[in-house]
C-alpha cells in the first residue's frame, strides 16, 4: 500500500455494519426456512405456533428492516468515502453504528424471549414488552446519526466542490438517505408518543391514527431498500462489464422521482381501511403510480446499458447481445441481473397492490408475500449478496475463499426466489391469507369442511410448491454466507492497491439535478398535500382509542 | 447530456398507459360502484360494540341483507351465517380487542376490522355464487390467528 488508509474509522464502521447485516441475514434467513416448511400442509411442522409468530416477527424485522439497512450503511460510507474522498464525522457515525446495533440486539432479545410477538408491523393494540419498542426508538436515533454524518459529508463536498456534478453513485447514496430522514419522523411519534405509552401503561391507541403514521414510513421504507440497488445497477453493473450506464441523465431524473413520490404513498396500504375518503386513497393510487415511473425509467436504462456491453463484446442482432454478455461466469454480473429480473417481474404485481379497487382481490392475502420476496428478497437482496463478492474483499483485504461455487449462490437464490415467488402469486390469487401459519388452521385439517369450501383445497399444491423454492433460496443464502464469513475471517489476503477506484461515470458540471435542497423542498409540498388530507380528516373526526391485548388473548393490565 | 429521443418515447409510453389504468380504475369506482371503504364511519367504544352492534343477520328486504359481524380473538360473531338468494349484502364490522381482516375467500369482500371503528362494505353478490365460503382472518390477530374462521353459505333455489 502506497498510501496508508486515511478512512480508518469509517472503513471500521461499514466493516461492523457489513458484518452485522450478515449475521441479521443469518438470523433471519433461519426463520424464514423454518416457515415457509412450517406453513405448507404435508410438509415437516418444525414450529409451534407461538415459535411461529416469534420466527415471523424476527424475519420481517432482521431482514426487512434491519439487513437492508446495516448492508445500505455499509454502502453509504463506503461509496462516500471512496467517491468523494472525504472523511465523515466519526462521532455521529460511531455513535450511530453503535445505536442502531445495540438497539437491533435488544430488539432481537425482546423478539426471541417471545415478548413482542407483533410481527414486524406491530400494530397496535397488540401489546408488547417496553424492551421492544425503546429498542426500535434507539435503532430510528441511531440511524439519524448515521444520516446525519452522510448528509453532512456531502454538504461539505458540495461546498469544497462548487459548479460541480454530485457523482451518480453519491448521488443515489444522498436519495437513500433523504428518503429516510423524510419518512421516519412520523414511525417515531407512532412508536414513542403511541406505542411505548401502551407498552408501559396500557394506554389505548387509535389503530386508524397510528396506521396512517406508519405505513406514511411503511412505503418509502421499501424506496430506501430499493434506491441502493438502483445506484448499484446504474454503477457496479456497467462497472463490471467495462461500460458506463447508458444514459445518465435518466438516471439522475429517475432518482428525483424517486425523492419526490416515494413518500406519499401510503394510503396504498390501507385501501380497505374504514375512515379515509376514497378520494384520498385515490390520490395515493395515481402517487404510487407517478414512483413507478423512474422503474420503468431504470428498466429501459439498465438494458440499454446491458444493450451496449453486449455490443461491446460482439454480440450481433436483435438478440445475439444477450447471449454475448457473461451469463454464469460472473457471480457479480449474474448476480445483479438476476435481481434485476426478479425486480421486474414483483414491479408488475405491485402495480396492481397499488391499483385501489383491484386491491380488494390480493390485500392481506400471500401474493403480497410473493411481490416483497421478490423485490426485498429479490432485487434488493441478491444485488447486495452480488456486490458483496466485490465489496468484502475491498473492505476486509481478503480474497474470497471458493470462487468457483461463488456463481452457485446467484442460481440458487434466482430459482428459489422464482418458484418462490410465483408459487405465492398464485396462492394468493386463490386468497390464501398471509401471516397465518396455514396448515395448523382448523379448516385445513378437517377433510369434509375443507372439501365443501370453494378454492381452499386448491392453496395446498402451490404452498407446497412455495416451500420448495423456499428452500432452494435458503441454500443458496446458506452458501453465501458460509463462503463470506470464511472469507471475512480465513481468507488469503490481498493487498489492496491504494489506486484510485471510480465507481461513478466522470462528473461534469453542476446541473439542475445538484440543487438537493429544492428537490428536497419539492417532495415536502408533496408530502404535506397527500397526508394533510387525510390526517385533517382522521383529527377533525375525533379519535377512537382501544385498549391493549396481550397476543395470548388476555387483556393488558 | 439530454435524454435520447427512444427514451422519450418510452417514458411517453408508460405515462399513456398509468393515465388509461387510472382512468379504468376509477371508472370502477365512480361509474360501476366498485367503491373501497370511505370516511364515513361510526364510532364505537370497543367494550360496548356488542351491545350497541347486535351481532347477526337481517333480511331487510328479500334477497337484501344486513350483517352485523363482531370479531375478538379468534372468531367471528356470528361465525356460521346461511343466506337465501342473496342480491346484496351490507357487511357492518367492528372488533372487540385488535385488528383483524375480513375476507371472504373467492370474492372481493376483503376489509380491515378495527376496534374503535365500524367497517362497512357492500357485496353485490354474483348470480352462480352458490354453496359454502370461507371467511378467514386475514390480519395476525394473536397465537391463535390460524384458527379464526368462519363459513358463509349461500343457498339458492
Amino acid at each position: 500500500m502506497e498510501n496508508p488508509n486515511m478512512f480508518r474509522i469509517e472503513d471500521r464502521v461499514a466493516k461492523v455494519a457489513l458484518v452485522f447485516s450478515y449475521v441479521l441475514l443469518l438470523l433471519g434467513g433461519l426463520f424464514g426456512f423454518l416457515q415457509v416448511l412450517s406453513r405448507a400442509p404435508g410438509m415437516p411442522r418444525l414450529e409451534t405456533p407461538q415459535l411461529y409468530y416469534d420466527g415471523l416477527t424476527l424475519h420481517g424485522v432482521a431482514l426487512a428492516i434491519l439487513w437492508t439497512a446495516f448492508f445500505i450503511v455499509a454502502l453509504a460510507v463506503f461509496v462516500i468515502t471512496r467517491e468523494l474522498k472525504i472523511n465523515m464525522n466519526a462521532p455521529l457515525l460511531r455513535g450511530g453504528c453503535i445505536l442502531a446495533v445495540g438497539g437491533s440486539l435488544a430488539g432481537a432479545v425482546a423478539i426471541l424471549t417471545g415478548q413482542a410477538t407483533v410481527l414486524y408491523t406491530f400494530y397496535p393494540p397488540l401489546q408488547a414488552s417496553p424492551l421492544f419498542f425503546i429498542a426500535l426508538a434507539v435503532i430510528l436515533i441511531g440511524t439519524w446519526l448515521i444520516s446525519a454524518a452522510v448528509i453532512e459529508a456531502i454538504w461539505r463536498w458540495k461546498k469544497l466542490n462548487p459548479g460541480k456534478e454530485v457523482p451518480l453513485a453519491t448521488y443515489g447514496v444522498f436519495t437513500t438517505i433523504a428518503i429516510w430522514l423524510l419518512a421516519t419522523p412520523p414511525l417515531a411519534y407512532a412508536v414513542i408518543a403511541r406505542s411505548l405509552p401502551m407498552s408501559l401503561f396500557n394506554a389505548p391507541v387509535d389503530v386508524l391514527e397510528w396506521r396512517l403514521w406508519f405505513w406514511y414510513f411503511g412505503h418509502p421504507l421499501v424506496y430506501f431498500w430499493l434506491v441502493p440497488a438502483v445506484t448499484i445497477w446504474y454503477t457496479i453493473l456497467p462497472k463490471v462489464l467495462g461500460t458506463e450506464v447508458y444514459s445518465k441523465t435518466a438516471a439522475k431524473a429517475a432518482f428525483v422521482l424517486y425523492l419526490i413520490a416515494s413518500v406519499p404513498v401510503g394510503l396504498h396500504h390501507q385501501f380497505v381501511d374504514p375512515g379515509v375518503h376514497p378520494v384520498y386513497k385515490y390520490l395515493h393510487t395515481v402517487l404510487t403510480y407517478l414512483v413507478a415511473v423512474p422503474s420503468f425509467i431504470t428498466a429501459f436504462n439498465v438494458i440499454a446499458t446491458l444493450e451496449k456491453a453486449g455490443r461491446m463484446r460482439g454480440g450481433k442482432g436483435l438478440f445475439g447481445w444477450i447471449t454475448a454478455l457473461p451469463w454464469g461466469k460472473d457471480p457479480v454480473f449474474t448476480g445483479i441481473t438476476f435481481a434485476i429480473i426478479l425486480f421486474g417481474i414483483a414491479g408488475f404485481s405491485g402495480v396492481v397492490n397499488a391499483s385501489f379497487n383491484v386491491n380488494y382481490n390480493v390485500h392481506n392475502t400471500a401474493w403480497i408475500v410473493g411481490h416483497f420476496h421478490l423485490t426485498v428478497g429479490g432485487g434488493v437482496t441478491l444485488t447486495f449478496i452480488a456486490t458483496s463478492f466485490l465489496l468484502v474483499p475491498l473492505l476486509f483485504g481478503r480474497d474470497y475463499v471458493g470462487k468457483k461455487f461463488l456463481i452457485a449462490v446467484p442460481t440458487l437464490w434466482f430459482v428459489g426466489q422464482l418458484i418462490f415467488g410465483i408459487s405465492y402469486h398464485i396462492v394468493g390469487l386463490l386468497h390464501a391469507p398471509r401471516r397465518t401459519y396455514i396448515a395448523e388452521a382448523g379448516y385445513l385439517n378437517d377433510p369434509n369442511l375443507l372439501n365443501s369450501l370453494h378454492l381452499v383445497g386448491q392453496w395446498i399444491p402451490w404452498l407446497q410448491l412455495g416451500a420448495i423454492g423456499g428452500v432452494i433460496f435458503a441454500l443458496g443464502g446458506a452458501l453465501f454466507l458460509l463462503l463470506t464469513f470464511a472469507t471475512i475471517f480465513r481468507g488469503p489476503r490481498i493487498g489492496l492497491s491504494g489506486g484510485e477506484l471510480q465507481i461513478s461515470p466522470t462528473p461534469g458540471p453542476a446541473t439542475i439535478f445538484d440543487k438537493l435542497g429544492l428537490l428536497a423542498l419539492i417532495a415536502i409540498v408533496i408530502i404535506v398535500i397527500a397526508y394533510s388530507l387525510p390526517a385533517v380528516e382522521i383529527y377533525s373526526r375525533g379519535l377512537s382509542p382501544a385498549p391493549p391485548y396481550w397476543p395470548s388473548g388476555a387483556p393488558a393490565g | 447530456m439530454p435524454f435520447h429521443g427512444e427514451e422519450r418515447i418510452w417514458v411517453g409510453v408508460v405515462a399513456a398507459m398509468a393515465v388509461i389504468f387510472l382512468a379504468a380504475l376509477a371508472y370502477a369506482a365512480w361509474v360501476v360502484g366498485l367503491q373501497v371503504p370511505g370516511g364515513d364511519v361510526q364510532l364505537v367504544e370497543p367494550q360496548k360494540a356488542l351491545q350497541e352492534l347486535k351481532p347477526g343477520v337481517r333480511e331487510i328486504a328479500p334477497g337484501r341483507y344486513e350483517v352485523i359481524i363482531v370479531a375478538r380473538m379468534w372468531q367471528w360473531f356470528p361465525s356460521n351465517i346461511t343466506l337465501v338468494n342473496p342480491v346484496e349484502v351490507k357487511f357492518r364490522l367492528t372488533a372487540l380487542d385488535v385488528i383483524h381482516g375480513f375476507h371472504i375467500v373467492g370474492t372481493n369482500v376483503n376489509v380491515m376490522v378495527f376496534p374503535g371503528y365500524v367497517a362497512e362494505i357492500t357485496w353485490r353478490v354474483p348470480q352462480d355464487a352458490k354453496g359454502k365460503y370461507l371467511v378467514v382472518c386475514n390480519e395476525y390477530c394473536g397465537l391463535g390467528h390460524q384458527n379464526m374462521y368462519g363459513v358463509i353459505n349461500i343457498i339458492r333455489y
